[in-house]
C-alpha cells in the first residue's frame, strides 16, 4: 500500500492527471453504454415489452447484457459515409465539438468530499460555459451535412438550447445565491443539515425548472424536436454513420448523465446522506458518500427514461412558449425571492 | 371554479404525474412478448401463409389450369401456362407465383374450384437468391405433399363455413 | 328495302318497324333488344329447336320462339314479361340438365353463350339429381376438338355443314335423351371452312384443337388484322397473350367474308413461330453464312446490288407481300435503273403483258346472284374457300356452274357441266365454247361439240354470270390464251370475268407496280418477267418474302438461277435453298408483325397494323426496304410510316377498277401446250400456298394437306402395273423425285397430278409439263 502511494507520488504530474481522467472517463463510458441498454430495457418494460435480451456473453444470454458491447463494436466497424457536398473538416469536427464539452465538464465534479479532479472556485461557471458549448457541435453538424433535415434539426436545437440555457442559468443563479459560492463542493456542503435543507425544498420551483430545462438542453423526449424522427428523420445527425454517429450518441448520453449528476449535486445534496440529522445517520455512517451521490444521479437518469416512455413530443412552438414565457419569469421571481430571504 | 382547478392542476403538473404513474405501473407488469423462435403464437386454420398445390389421394395433381386464380389475383402474381397433357386432360405446364408480388389475400384459394391452390400455415420461409421468390409448380407441389395432412385438416375444420 | 311495305309492331313498349316476313328476332336484334338464343344465327336457316328465345306475343296462348315467328302488323311482344321469363328460365333449366359442370376445364369458359345466358336466366340451384348423360367423343381431325357431352343440340354446326360448307359431315342421330351430334361415318371433317363451327358452337362442344387449353378468353387482347393467305383478305381478330398469337377469329365484314373464314386463315397462325423463323441478319463469308449486324448486312446487300448492271439486277416478290413492301421494292429497282421486278412467280406464260388487272371482275357479293359461273382451271373450293362459298350460295339459289378443269375437282355443289380434259386440251375446250357462242377463238380452229353448244346455251341464257380463271389456269403454259378466250366468252355472253391468283395481294402488287410491264406511273417500260428471271438472266436477284423452292413456277430452274446469281433475300423463314444460295439474308416480319395493306380481289384496300413485334432482330419488311434504299443513297426513301408509303403507292390508282370486259385483246395467239407423253398436272394444294401455311402443323395434319403422293387414274396404274401406294419415281426432263403412287379417278387419262409448293416438288420443274415419266423406284 505504501509502495503504491510512493509509486503514485513519483509519477509525473501529467501522467497522474491522465490516470485520474481515465479513472473518470472509463466508468463514464461504461455507464453510457449500459445507460443505452437500461433505456431500452426500462422503456421496453413500460411498454409491456422485454427490451434487448438476446446478446450475452459466451453463449449465455444474461438478459441481453452484451447488447451495448455488440452495438459499440458494430458502430466501430461501420463505414463513415461523408455526403458529397459536405464540408469534410467541419463534418468530422462536429462530433468532437459535441462530445468534448460533455466530457470536460466532469473535471470539476466532486463525487465525494474532496474527490474531485480540479477543485476550482468557479466550478459552476465552468460547467455553465461547457454545457453551452455543446450546441456548437450540433449546429456545425447540421450545417456541414449539406442536408435540409440536418440543417432544420440544428436550427431547432440551437433555438431550443438558447431558450433553456437562460432558464437553466437562472435556476443555477438561485442555487448560488442560496449557497453563496460557485465552488461545487461548497454548494454541497452548504446543503448540510437534513434532507429538508437540501435545496430541492427551498428552491423547489428552481429544482423542477432546472431538471426540465436539463431535459430540454439535452434534446431528450419530450423536447427531442431536434431529432424529430417523424418530421425531420433524425435531425442534425441524419447524415452521420458509424463512429461519427456513435460519438454524437455518446455525447448525448454523457450530457444526460451530467445533467442528472448536476441536479443531484445542486438540489439533492450531492454525496450527503439522506439520513443526516435523523437517528439513522449513525447506522449508515459506513456508506461512502459517493454511493449516495450515485444513487441520486441514478434516480434522475431513470427520470430521463421515464419521461421518454411517458410523454409525447412537444410541438416546437410549445417548447418555445414554455421556455420563454413560463420558465424564465418563474426563475426570475424565485431568484428575487431567494435573494430577499437571504439578505433579510 | 373549474378555471382555478384547471390552473392548479396545470401548475402542479397533475396530468404529467398521472402519466408518469401509469408508465411506472406498467413497468412492473409481465411483458406480452413471445420469444419467437422458442415460443410461437397459435395459428388459425384460416391462416394465409405460403402457397401450396395439392394432389388428390391417388397422387393426381388437382390443378386443372382453369386460370381462375390467375384472373382473380389482384397483384397479378400468378402466371399459368397450360396445354393438354398426353392423356388429353387439361394441365398446367407452368404455375408460378411471385411471392414478392403476392399480397396473401387468399383470393386464389377462394376461387379454386378444385381446392388445388391453398395457402398453408407455413410462414417461416426466406429467399437467398434472386428468382427464388418465384414459386414454381414443382416447388408448390412439394410443399403441398409435405403439408398435406395439415392442409386437409384445416380445410376440414373450415368446411362448414367455406 | 321497300319502306312502303314496312309494318310496325310493339316490342316491350317500343315501336319497331319491320319488313313483312322478317322474323321477330331479327327486328329485336336490330333494335338492340336482347333476346336469349342458342340455335338462331343470322347466316343460317331457322331451326327453332333450342326454345331459348321464347317471348310473349299478345293473343298467342303460349310463348312463341322469336326466331321463328314472323312479324305481323300491330303485333305486341313482351320479351321480359313474367310469362316470357318463366318460359326462358324453364328452357334454361332443361338445357342445363345434361350440361356438365366442367366450365373450369372448358375452353369456352368465359366466352360461352350458355354461361352468359345461364347468368341471366338460369336458376341458382339445380333440381336435377339423376345421372347426367355422357356422350363419347369422336376424333374429327386436327383442327376441331370435341366434347360432345357439352352439346345442347342447337344444330348450328349441322346447318352450317349443309348450308355453308356444302358438306353434310356433322349430323344429329337419335332422339330425345339419345340425340347426339357426330360425324355420320367416323372420319375427320374435311371442309375447308370447318373451323367456323368453333365460332358457331354456343357451348364448348366444338372448340379449336390447336388452341385447346392454352389460354382463357379473359387473358387475351384483341388485335385486328387482314388474313394474308388468300385474295379475299378476310378481316381477322388475332387474340394475343403476352405478345403471342393464341388464335385467330373472324371479324365480321359483310362486304367481304361475312362472318366466315377459311381454316387456312384461322389456323395458319400456328406456323408463324416455327423454328424456321429467321431472327438475325446473315451474310455469306468465305462460302458460309454467318450472323451479322443489320448495318453490316444492309451494306453488303447494297454493295452487291450496286455492283450489278441495272439490267441484270432483278427482284422477285411474293404476291403475299404487303402493298408497301411491293411498292418500296419497285421503287428500289426503279431507283437503281432496273425494271426487272415481278410478283407472278408461278405464272409461266407472259405472252399477254398488256393484260387487265388481276382481279375478280366483280364484287364478291355479286357472285351469289349469278345464274351461271364458269370455272376455268380452278378448284375454287380449295383455292379461295370464301369465294367458293359465294358460288355455293348462287347454286343454292338456283344458279349453275360449268367447269373446264384438268382434274375432276370435287366441288361442294353440283356442277352442271364438268369438262375435265388434260391440260393440253383445255384451250380446245374453251375455244369450242367460244366458237359455239360465236365469239372470236383468237385464231384457233375448232369444232364445237354438243357439250360446247350446251355450255354456250347456258352461258347465253344467263342474265348474270361470271367467269373465274383459277390458279391451275394461271400456272398453265397457255395462260394468255385461256385468259383471252375467257375474255372473248365473257364479252359474247355478257358476263364478268376475272382471275383468282395465289396471293393475298396480287392486285396490290399490280397497283404498286411490281410487274415488269408497268410501273405505278409508267406502264410501258418492260423489264424481265418472273420466268426470265428464273431462267437466270440476272446476276443479282433480290427475293422479297418468298421461299424459292416452293413459291415459283419452276423450282429446279430457279435453284440453278439462284446458284449462279448473287442473292439478297428478305425472308421471314429459312429454307434449304435460301441457305445454300443467299449472299445476304435480311429477316423480316410476317404480315401479323408489320403494318401494311392488302388489296383483295374485289379491289378493297385493307390496311392493318402489326399485332406482335417480329421475333429477334427481324424487322417489318417496309422498314428494311426503306433502310436498304437509304443505304443505297436513293432518293425518296424518307418514309416515316407505312401509311405514307401506301398513300404514295395509291396516288395513281383510281377506284373502281377497270371493267375486265373492256379489254378482250385482239391479236391471235397459238397454244404451246403439247400433249406428247404423260402430262403433269400442277396447281397448288390449299395448305401449300405460302411459307406460313406450309409450316402450320395442324393444317398439315388435315386430309387436305398433300403428302408425297402423285395421283393418277386407276386405269393408268393398272395399265402400267403400278400398285396403289407403290413408291415411284417421277421424272421430268433432267430432274426427278421419289413419290408414292395413288389411285385417283378424278385425274384424266394420260396425266399425273402432282402439284407445286410441296417439299418433294423442289427437285422438279414446272408443275404443268408434258413428257413426264413415272416408273417404279
Amino acid at each position: 500500500m505504501e509502495y503504491l502511494q510512493t509509486f503514485w507520488a513519483e509519477l509525473p504530474v501529467v501522467v497522474q492527471i491522465l490516470l485520474k481522467i481515465a479513472a473518470i472517463m472509463l466508468p463514464l463510458m461504461l455507464t453510457v453504454a449500459y445507460y443505452t441498454y437500461a433505456e431500452r430495457k426500462v422503456i421496453g418494460h413500460m411498454q409491456s415489452r422485454m427490451g434487448p435480451n438476446r446478446v450475452g456473453f459466451f453463449g449465455f444470454r444474461l438478459l441481453g447484457l452484451g447488447q451495448p458491447i455488440a452495438d459499440a463494436v458494430k458502430l466501430m466497424f461501420k463505414e463513415i459515409v461523408i455526403p458529397s457536398g459536405a464540408n469534410k473538416l467541419l463534418f468530422l469536427l462536429a462530433p468532437l465539438l459535441s462530445i468534448g464539452p460533455a466530457l470536460a465538464a466532469w473535471a470539476v465534479f466532486p463525487f465525494d468530499a474532496g474527490l474531485v479532479l480540479a477543485d476550482i472556485n468557479a466550478g459552476l461557471l465552468y460547467i455553465l460555459a461547457l454545457t453551452s458549448l455543446g450546441v456548437y457541435g450540433v449546429i456545425i453538424a447540421g450545417w456541414a451535412s449539406n442536408s435540409k433535415y440536418a440543417l432544420l434539426g440544428a436550427m431547432r436545437s440551437a433555438a431550443q438550447i438558447v431558450a433553456y440555457e437562460i432558464a437553466m442559468g437562472f435556476a443555477l443563479v438561485g442555487v448560488l445565491v442560496a449557497a453563496g459560492s460557485l465552488n461545487l463542493g461548497e454548494i454541497v456542503t452548504a446543503q448540510q443539515g437534513s434532507i429538508l435543507s437540501w435545496y430541492w425544498l427551498p428552491l423547489l420551483p428552481l429544482f423542477v425548472i432546472y431538471f426540465i430545462s436539463g431535459v430540454a438542453e439535452t434534446n431528450r423526449a419530450p423536447f427531442d424536436v431536434a431529432e424529430g424522427e417523424s418530421e425531420i428523420v433524425a435531425g442534425f445527425h441524419v447524415e452521420y454513420s458509424g463512429m461519427t454517429f456513435a460519438v454524437f450518441f455518446l455525447a448525448e448520453y454523457a450530457n444526460m448523465i451530467l445533467i442528472s449528476a448536476l441536479t443531484a449535486l445542486m438540489f439533492l445534496g450531492g454525496w450527503l446522506s439522506p439520513f443526516q440529522g435523523t437517528f439513522l445517520e449513525s447506522w449508515f455512517a459506513w456508506v461512502p458518500g459517493i454511493f449516495w451521490f450515485l444513487l441520486k444521479t441514478g434516480f434522475f437518469m431513470f427520470c430521463f427514461l421515464w419521461f421518454r416512455a411517458t410523454f409525447p413530443r412537444y410541438r416546437y412552438d410549445q417548447i418555445m412558449r414554455l421556455g420563454w414565457k413560463v420558465f424564465i419569469p418563474i426563475t426570475i421571481v424565485w431568484i428575487v425571492l431567494v435573494a430577499y430571504l437571504k439578505v433579510s | 371554479m373549474n378555471t382555478v382547478i384547471n390552473y392548479l392542476r396545470s401548475l402542479f403538473l397533475f396530468e404529467l404525474l398521472r402519466g408518469l404513474s401509469l408508465t411506472a405501473r406498467y413497468m412492473w407488469r409481465k411483458p406480452f412478448t413471445l420469444e419467437y423462435p422458442e415460443e410461437k403464437a397459435p395459428v388459425s386454420p384460416r391462416f394465409r401463409g405460403l402457397h401450396a398445390l395439392r394432389r388428390y389421394p391417388n397422387g393426381e395433381e388437382r390443378c386443372i389450369a382453369c386460370k381462375l386464380c390467375e384472373a382473380v389475383c389482384p397483384a397479378l402474381a400468378i402466371t399459368i401456362e397450360a396445354e393438354p397433357r398426353d392423356d388429353g386432360s387439361r394441365r398446367t405446364t407452368r404455375y408460378d407465383i411471385d411471392l414478392f408480388k403476392c399480397i396473401y389475400c387468399g383470393f386464389c384459394e377462394e376461387s379454386c374450384p378444385v381446392d388445388a391452390i391453398v395457402e398453408t400455415r407455413v410462414y417461416e420461409y426466406h429467399f437467398e437468391q434472386r428468382g427464388e421468390q418465384i414459386m414454381t409448380k414443382q416447388k408448390l407441389l412439394e410443399i403441398g405433399d409435405q403439408y398435406e395432412q395439415q392442409i386437409a385438416a384445416d380445410r376440414q375444420a373450415q368446411a362448414a363455413v367455406r | 328495302m321497300a319502306t312502303s311495305e314496312s309494318i310496325t309492331l310493339q316490342v316491350d313498349g317500343k315501336t319497331l318497324t319491320a319488313q313483312p316476313g322478317q322474323m321477330l328476332i331479327e327486328v329485336t336484334d336490330q333494335a338492340g333488344l336482347s333476346v336469349p338464343r342458342f340455335c338462331y344465327h343470322k347466316h343460317l336457316s331457322v331451326a327453332a329447336n333450342c326454345r331459348m328465345c321464347l317471348v310473349e306475343v299478345k293473343g298467342a296462348p303460349k310463348p312463341l320462339p322469336a326466331c321463328a315467328t314472323p312479324c305481323a302488323d300491330g303485333m305486341e311482344v313482351a320479351t321480359q314479361s313474367d310469362l316470357a321469363r318463366e318460359a326462358q328460365q324453364g328452357t334454361m333449366e332443361f338445357l342445363l340438365i345434361n350440361h356438365p359442370l366442367d366450365c373450369p376445364i372448358c375452353d369456352q369458359g368465359g366466352e360461352c353463350e350458355l354461361q352468359d345466358v345461364a347468368m341471366g336466366y338460369g336458376g341458382d340451384v339445380s333440381r336435377y339429381t339423376e345421372r347426367k348423360r355422357v356422350v363419347q367423343d369422336e376424333d374429327i381431325g386436327s383442327l376441331i376438338a370435341t366434347d360432345m357431352t357439352r352439346c345442347i343440340h342447337c344444330t348450328r354446326c349441322v346447318r352450317f355443314g349443309s348450308e355453308i360448307a356444302g358438306l353434310r359431315e356433322l349430323g344429329a342421330t337419335g332422339r330425345g335423351e339419345h340425340m347426339r351430334i357426330g360425324t355420320y361415318i367416323a372420319q375427320s371433317v374435311a371442309s375447308e371452312l370447318s373451323g367456323n363451327v368453333i365460332d358457331l358452337c354456343p357451348v364448348g362442344a366444338l372448340t379449336s384443337k390447336p388452341y385447346r387449353y392454352t389460354a382463357r378468353s379473359w387473358e387475351l387482347t384483341q388485335a385486328e388484322t387482314i388474313a394474308p393467305h388468300d385474295g379475299v383478305g378476310s378481316s381477322l381478330y388475332l387474340h394475343l397473350r403476352r405478345n403471342q398469337i393464341m388464335r385467330a377469329v373472324p371479324k365480321e365484314n359483310p362486304d367481304c367474308h361475312q362472318t366466315w373464314i377459311s381454316d387456312r386463315d384461322r389456323f395458319a397462325y400456328t406456323g408463324i413461330n416455327h423454328p424456321d423463323r429467321l431472327k438475325q441478319p446473315m451474310i455469306r463469308e468465305n462460302g458460309k453464312l454467318r450472323v451479322a449486324s443489320w448495318p453490316e448486312a444492309l451494306q453488303q446487300a447494297a454493295d452487291l446490288m450496286q455492283a450489278t448492271q441495272p439490267e441484270r439486277l432483278g427482284l422477285l416478290a411474293s404476291p403475299n407481300a404487303t402493298l408497301e413492301e411491293l411498292y418500296l421494292g419497285q421503287q428500289l429497282m426503279t431507283g437503281l435503273g432496273s425494271r426487272n421486278i415481278d410478283h407472278r412467280l408461278r405464272q409461266v406464260d407472259f405472252r399477254d403483258e398488256s393484260a387487265t388487272p388481276p382481279w375478280l371482275g366483280c364484287r364478291f357479293a355479286e357472285l351469289e346472284q349469278n345464274d351461271i359461273t364458269l370455272l376455268i382451271g380452278s378448284w375454287l373450293r380449295k383455292d379461295q374457300p370464301l369465294l367458293n362459298h359465294r358460288v355455293h350460295q348462287s347454286v343454292r339459289a338456283g344458279g349453275q356452274v360449268i367447269a373446264v378443269n384438268p382434274v375432276a375437282y370435287d366441288h361442294n355443289y353440283p356442277v352442271a357441266l364438268d369438262l375435265v380434259v388434260s391440260p393440253a386440251h383445255m384451250v380446245q375446250q374453251l375455244a369450242g365454247i367460244a366458237q359455239a357462242l360465236g365469239a372470236s377463238t383468237t385464231g384457233i380452229t375448232v369444232t364445237a361439240t354438243t357439250e360446247h353448244q350446251q355450255a354456250a346455251a347456258q352461258l347465253r341464257a344467263a342474265s348474270r354470270g361470271s367467269i373465274i380463271l383459277g390458279t391451275a389456269a394461271q400456272m398453265h403454259p397457255d395462260y394468255a390464251l385461256l385468259r383471252r378466250l375467257a375474255a372473248q366468252i365473257a364479252a359474247a355472253a355478257d358476263l364478268t370475268w376475272g382471275q383468282v391468283g395465289f396471293g393475298s395481294n396480287d392486285l396490290g402488287a399490280w397497283i404498286a407496280g411490281a410487274t415488269p410491264g408497268y410501273s405505278a406511273e409508267n406502264k410501258s417500260a418492260a423489264g424481265q418477267n418472273a420466268v426470265q428471271m428464273q431462267q437466270g438472266e440476272c446476276d443479282t436477284l433480290v427475293l422479297l418474302g418468298l421461299e424459292p423452292e416452293a413459291d415459283v413456277a419452276d423450282p429446279q430452274q430457279t435453284a440453278q438461277a439462284l446458284t449462279r446469281a448473287g442473292v439478297v433475300a428478305l425472308s421471314a423463314y429459312r429454307s434449304p435453298l435460301l441457305e445454300q444460295t443467299a449472299d445476304v439474308i435480311l429477316p423480316i416480319g410476317v404480315a401479323t408483325e408489320t403494318s401494311g395493306s392488302f388489296i383483295n380481289l374485289q379491289g378493297d384496300v385493307q390496311s392493318f397494323i402489326g399485332a406482335t413485334p417480329p421475333p429477334g432482330e427481324a424487322r417489318p419488311g417496309w422498314k428494311v426496304l426503306r433502310v436498304l434504299g437509304n443505304t443505297l443513297k436513293l432518293n425518296g426513301f424518307e418514309y416515316l410510316d407505312s401509311t405514307s408509303i401506301r398513300d404514295e403507292a395509291l396516288q395513281h390508282h383510281t377506284a373502281p377498277l377497270p371493267d375486265n370486259r373492256l379489254h378482250p385483246g385482239a391479236e391471235t395467239l397459238q397454244p404451246v401446250a403439247d400433249a406428247t407423253g404423260w402430262q403433269r398436272i400442277g396447281g397448288v394444294p390449299i395448305y401449300a400456298t405460302d411459307a406460313i401455311v406450309r409450316r402450320a402443323a395442324p393444317l398439315q395434319a388435315t386430309p387436305d394437306a398433300w403428302d408425297d403422293t402423285v395421283r393418277l387414274h386407276p386405269n393408268m396404274l393398272a395399265e402400267h402395273q403400278i400398285a396403289d401406294g407403290a413408291t415411284v419415281r417421277l421424272t421430268q426432263g433432267e430432274c426427278s423425285s421419289v413419290l408414292t403412287a395413288c389411285a385417283d379417278a378424278r385425274v384424266p387419262d394420260g396425266c399425273v397430278w402432282y402439284p407445286a409448293g410441296l417439299p418433294n416438288g423442289a427437285q422438279l420443274g414446272a408443275s404443268f409439263a408434258n413428257n413426264v415419266r413415272l416408273e417404279l423406284a
